[in-house]
């Protein structure tokens, strides 16, 4: 594999996300809906405004308690118990959202978006392996959207543990749950997105298609979300194990398919 | 040197080439010529490997493009009729990324390709901004950028202004006599191409029709030899001494005749009485020997 290729068009289409505003506006938007306003708004309110607790919060709460509760929940606070809810479960699938609607939205371009441009052909005539067309455009997502994560990470992890020092006394973040989605779900979830968006990519012929197709990647992240808010089940640390390493299998099988389909004919045919 | 032997190429049950065959010796630059559609990109991709033809054999320096495109793609320049440029970064952005692409190490490369084809001044502007000449010349500094063995240039010269064209021309000519590089031009600009190359394939409906020098082909579908005579002979009744024949401006006629041998009687027979100070054949240009070919084929 040639490195100084790879790097090239890695570099080439990063910079591309710095040169378009709107999809710059998308990449910082997402990690300030999901890292800054909703923790912010949420923790505040159970914690600072006169939180009032209705019938659905109780519920949602009560089987919480059930699944999950041990010794250290349950001697918490009532207002305690919910944010460690919302920080550990609630928080975690929604943070999820961050890597997949920006890996999705960056990898959905990869392909499609330089036969929007007529510059597919250009790569193809050059000497450059499928393999490292396919790589690069990899880690064109990979980088950003891994980055973008991170941060979002990190500004989640000041936001929750500003809020909450003043009532737990203590940094309740990032906890062990935290430490594996970032450590082993965040790759699998991402490299998954971003396999899945680039396959997408390199068989449409425009870049609404490709978004429409590779969307649906959303859709396991909305119902782990409403796992978590409706008690069916909680993204617990034996379940986050589980995840990733059936992601990783799917990873597995995803790439087989990709050093199949990477054909440069199909990829050339398939622009006309 | 590129030797392409029945290839077929159908996409969706429409057929693109029909046992294309044609030769191109090294350092020799090459007129595919043929309308619209008739096949000429599709032949170009197929020789640079990037789709597989359905029939056929080719060599490219000796090799196959379905089997060694990689090889081949190393050694050719390839401008397409799009251009293939990122409008969003300037001119020496994009030379400077596909000069990571082919390995290009002399980045004063980049620069002497920026000044050779008059872009030295834009090469800060966003491609995006260029007219549709300055993005050709732009494409084929890229071709140019790793000194290419072999360049495929589909329609090389569309969107130029006469002053471009002229540009672009004389300096494939210059690079091809410097560096013998094989140019592969296809276009349907048939008078650009006169001066410039060597031979030429006809196309036509994926077939290649016909080849051959530009004499060789006049040789072939010459009918008559029009002869422009510069005398104070008048023709009347539309003869010459039995050839046809007609009055031109300031004392020049045309008369054609069938055969060479038929030049000196007819001169003899003027000069008896006139004077005769020039005489030039007419040769026929590229477009007329086009359009005749193309007409043989469809009778």
């Amino acid at each position: 594999m040639n490195r100084t290729i790879v790097k090239a068009i890695t570099k080439k289409d990063i910079k591309d996300i710095f040169r378009s505003r709107t999809l710059l506006l998308t990449l910082i938007l997402i990690p300030v809906i999901f890292c800054l306003i909703v923790p912010t708004g949420a923790i505040s309110s159970i914690l600072y405004f006169n939180f009032d607790l209705d019938a659905d919060t109780q519920k949602m709460l009560d089987k919480f308690l059930s699944k999950v509760g041990n010794e250290e929940i349950l001697a918490f606070s009532l207002q305690e118990q919910l944010v460690y809810l919302f920080v550990n479960y609630i928080m975690a699938s929604l943070f999820l959202l961050v890597p997949v609607i920006t890996a999705s939205t960056i990898a959905a371009n990869s392909f499609v978006g330089e036969k929007e441009r007529k510059t597919l052909e250009s790569l193809l005539f050059a000497p450059i392996t499928a393999k490292e067309l396919f790589v690069s455009k990899v880690l064109s997502s990979f980088i950003p959207a891994f980055s973008i994560s991170l941060i979002s990470f990190l500004l989640s992890g000041v936001i929750i543990n500003v809020l909450s020092y003043p009532t737990f006394m203590e940094l309740i973040f990032p906890s062990l749950n935290w430490i594996v989605l970032i450590t082993l779900l965040l790759p699998m979830v991402l490299i998954l997105t971003i396999l899945l968006n680039v396959l997408i990519s390199s068989r449409v012929k425009t870049y609404q298609e490709a978004t429409n197709l590779g969307g649906v990647i959303v859709l396991p992240i909305i119902a782990i979300l409403i796992g978590q808010v409706s008690g069916l089940f909680f993204l617990e640390l034996s379940l986050l194990i589980i995840l990733s390493v059936a992601i990783f299998a799917i990873n597995l099988v995803l790439l087989k398919q990709i050093a199949k389909y990477n054909d440069r004919h199909l990829l050339f045919e398939k622009q006309i | 040197m590129i030797t392409v032997r029945e290839v077929s190429k159908s996409f969706l049950n429409q057929q693109v080439l029909n046992q294309a065959s044609f030769t191109c010796q090294k350092g020799e630059i090459v007129g595919l010529l043929g309308p619209n559609g008739a096949g000429k990109t599709t032949l170009i991709r197929i020789l640079n490997g990037v789709i597989l033809p359905d029939s056929g054999e080719i060599s490219i320096n000796g090799y196959n493009p379905v089997t060694d495109g990689h090889n081949i793609r190393k050694v050719t320049g390839v401008v397409t009729e799009s251009a293939g440029l990122y409008h969003q970064m300037n001119a020496i952005e994009n030379l400077a990324f596909f000069a990571d692409i082919y390995g290009v190490k002399r980045k004063s490369r980049i620069h002497d390709l920026l000044r050779q084809f008059g872009l030295d001044e834009h090469k800060s502007k966003l491609v995006g901004t260029y007219s549709t000449g300055m993005k050709k010349r732009l494409a084929l500094a890229k071709a140019l950028l790793h000194e290419p063995s072999i360049l495929y240039l589909d329609e090389p010269t569309n969107g130029l202004d006469p002053d471009g064209i002229s540009m672009v021309l004389s300096y494939l000519k210059e690079y091809n006599y410097q560096n013998g590089t094989t140019v592969l031009i296809c276009s349907h600009v048939l008078h650009q191409l006169e001066n410039v190359c060597s031979s030429f394939s006809f196309l036509d409906n994926g077939h290649i029709i016909d080849s051959g020098t530009l004499p060789q082909l006049r040789e072939k579908y010459s009918t008559a030899i029009k002869l422009n005579i510069h005398t104070n002979m008048k023709i009347e009744n539309g003869h010459a001494f039995g050839f046809p024949g007609e009055q031109l401006e300031n004392n020049h006629i045309r008369v054609t005749v069938n055969y060479k041998d038929q030049i000196s009687f007819l001169l003899k027979n003027i000069l008896v009485n006139h004077w005769v100070h020039s005489v030039t054949i007419e040769e026929q240009d590229l477009e007329t020997i086009y359009f005749k070919v193309r007409s043989g084929q469809h009778e």
